[in-house]
């Protein structure tokens, strides 16, 4: 059945040579490598889609790599596009799109330079963002142990109140 | 940080810090550098209410997200349970009920009325006019007594809507109750409309956002709205019953911190507009699936990923939740829209500023400083 | 000279005030608050759900004290009310209704063994012969 989001995919797949799908309506999720990464989305924000939702990062440790999002809105057809890929787990980094989407990408991609420590490549501010004096310390990553980080760098009084552990 | 922002003109700069330990700003800290009556640049502090919510959801099962995520945002609790509700549900495939829609979008627009009454109270505080204040946080009580009588908490519900559907029913009389508190706060709203010159004089033509850069930095929800863009995420991907309702979308040209307030005002009617007509059809049934009606200790969330959008009081709100077939989410990624107001945005309307100017931009774009730190 | 302010004047000055004078007066609470909790020891059947369930960890399951422990041979939840959250989720999820929560929610203190509660024993009331 043809609608508005199968016609766009299949301009995309045809165009550039990537994986993609259609959840549902308003929905389309496609997966590219990362060299292909900065064509797709010049060309997605020509085509309308001038709205950057959230960036986001997700850390599978079996695999060893890092899966970023890119989340688009278009305001004229009302459609949201993911563009996904993968990055190498030990040294994470990539190009910035903030020549695409400007400020709006700039804060986003500080945010996860701080707790995932994937680096950027020509973001022009890269300072932490909300903790202080903890550098090389990147909480979100599922290898971390935040328990042991915690004792010994925050005091804990024996007290009766902080021995409670379930998993 | 204070070193890394441009130098003011010599011989009459200085820095003045904004910051939390100020009563006119929240949780939340700005440093200006001055020079004599002009801000020169200014630079956001956030990280002071940062609790780490995507890591903490990572341990947790929806049931126990449900409780946690009304504390995503202090001000507007309700707004955001539905917001991590609707994700589980897309994610797990729940069937919710026909009443449950109905009353989910009933407690999501009084929270709305709740949260935009703090923003009229807030604003008129930092503009001078101290009897708005006292109005309106004397009016948002009887918003609270509802809540406490329908949920069993006056600020946070608990994870009341959870997914699946809601946890309790109305009790008796809440229906004839709802409608008494609509009349009062239409009343309330007549009342603003009186103008007080005060405010008046100290909010038109400042702060001025043109639509480009509105969307260039990322702002949504009123704050584009007032720079003249229409858009809705409640009338452009319709959920729950929105589809069915009738209801419009305020909309100013001006772009100044008048232009958001008075935007405020009217989604006020709006939303009781919203309210009136969903209590009318409100049908009869049961308000939770079967099956999640006990809280239960361990679920099998299947693999696959989804992200929600929602319109929360202060723009858009969005939540990313992949599922990796255990019984907790792998990983969690929120959206708030507060992230993008507060920082940006901030930096490059207070550019240029007076500093008498500087509470009527701060307040005008209604933060939340829970929201952009989690 | 705006005059259309007298009228809301002389309603506002003859209507009852929006506050009440707590505490020597104060507004009904519903059913259904959620507050302090309530703990019956004799219908526990120490299954754990309730610490199980807890969001924050604010129940632990423990030992009863040595001179009734013939009676209540099996653990027994203690709760922490600063770490509690008042979710309501361990009313919900125990199988046989023995914690409920009251209406009671003046918990401020000043001493902190205060904020923990072991579980004791429903004391019996003595008639006066």
């Amino acid at each position: 059945m043809d609608t508005k989001e199968t016609g766009l995919l299949d301009e995309i797949k045809s165009k550039f040579k990537v994986d993609g799908r259609v959840q549902r309506e308003q929905r389309i999720w496609i997966s590219t490598d990362g060299s292909k990464l900065m064509e797709v989305c010049k060309w997605l924000k020509d085509g309308g889609f001038t709205h950057l939702s959230a960036i986001s990062a997700t850390d599978w440790l079996k695999d060893g790599k890092y899966e970023l999002t890119y989340h688009l809105w278009s305001y004229d057809d009302n459609i949201l596009v993911t563009v996904k890929t993968k990055i190498d787990r030990k040294n994470p980094s990539i190009d910035s799109v903030v020549p695409v989407w400007e400020e709006n990408a700039q804060i986003h991609e500080r945010e996860l330079h701080e707790l995932f420590g994937v680096k950027f490549k020509g973001n022009p501010d890269l300072s932490p963002l909300f903790l202080e004096d903890q550098e090389d310390v990147h909480p979100f990553r599922k290898d971390f142990n935040w328990r042991e980080h915690v004792r010994e760098k925050f005091y804990n009084k024996e007290n009766e109140r902080e021995a409670v552990y379930y998993d | 940080m204070i070193d890394e922002m441009e130098p003011a003109p010599k011989g009459t700069d200085y820095d003045l810090y904004f910051g939390p330990a100020h009563p006119g700003s929240g949780n939340f800290g700005v440093k200006l550098k001055v020079a004599g009556e002009i801000v020169v640049s200014a630079r956001a502090d956030p990280g002071y209410l940062h609790r780490g919510f995507e890591k903490l959801m990572e341990y947790r099962t929806p049931i126990q997200n449900a409780v946690l995520s009304d504390r995503l945002c202090v001000l507007e609790p309700l707004n955001w349970n539905l917001v991590h509700a609707e994700a589980v549900d897309e994610l797990m495939d729940i069937d919710v009920p026909e009443r449950a829609k109905y009353i989910r979008v009933i407690m999501a627009e009084l929270s709305r009325i709740q949260s935009h009454i703090i923003w009229y109270g807030v604003f008129s505080l930092g503009t001078g006019f101290d009897t708005g204040f006292k109005m309106a946080f004397g009016y948002r009580d009887y918003i609270l007594d509802l809540f406490e009588l329908i949920t069993g908490g006056r600020v946070y519900p608990a994870g009341y809507i959870c997914p699946g559907g809601v946890r309790r029913d109305f009790p008796n009389g809440a229906r004839d109750k709802i409608l008494k508190v609509l009349d009062k706060m239409g009343e309330m709203i007549k009342l603003e409309e009186l103008e007080n010159p005060a405010l008046g004089a100290r909010a038109k033509g400042v702060g001025i956002l043109k639509v480009k850069d509105a969307i260039r930095l990322g702002a949504t929800g009123p704050v584009l709205r007032g720079s003249g863009m229409k858009t809705d995420v409640r009338k452009d991907e319709p959920y729950e019953i929105y589809d069915r309702l009738d209801f419009e979308v305020p909309v100013r040209k001006e772009g100044d911190a008048y232009a958001r307030y008075w935007i405020g005002i009217e989604e006020m009617k709006q939303s009781i507009k919203i309210i009136k007509q969903a209590l009318k059809e409100l049908p009869e049934g049961e308000v939770i699936d079967p099956s999640w009606k006990k809280p239960k200790l361990s679920v099998k969330i299947p693999k696959g990923e989804v992200y929600v959008r929602n319109e929360v009081a202060r723009g858009e709100a969005a939540v990313y939740m992949v599922g990796d077939g255990g019984s907790k989410p792998y990983r969690c990624k929120i959206r708030g829209p507060d992230f993008l107001h507060m920082i940006p945005v901030l930096e490059y309307l207070l550019k240029g500023a007076q500093i008498a100017d500087v509470p009527a931009i701060y307040w005008s774009l209604n933060i939340c400083p829970a929201d952009m730190d989690r | 000279m705006k005059l259309r302010i007298i009228p809301k004047l002389f309603k506002n000055l003859f209507s009852k005030p929006m506050t009440v004078r707590f505490p020597h007066e104060s507004i009904p609470i519903p059913e259904g608050y959620r507050g302090e909790h309530a703990y019956d020891m004799d219908k526990c059947i120490s299954c754990g759900l309730c610490a199980k369930i807890c969001p924050n960890r604010a129940i632990e399951m423990i030992e009863a004290p040595e001179d009734i422990k013939d009676r209540y041979p099996k653990t027994y939840p203690k709760i922490d009310l600063g770490k509690c959250c008042f979710c309501g989720l361990c009313e919900d999820i125990c199988p046989k209704d023995s914690i409920e929560l009251t209406k009671n929610f003046f918990l401020s203190t000043f001493d902190p063994t205060n904020v923990i509660k072991y579980p004791t024993p429903k004391v019996e009331e003595q008639v006066n012969g």
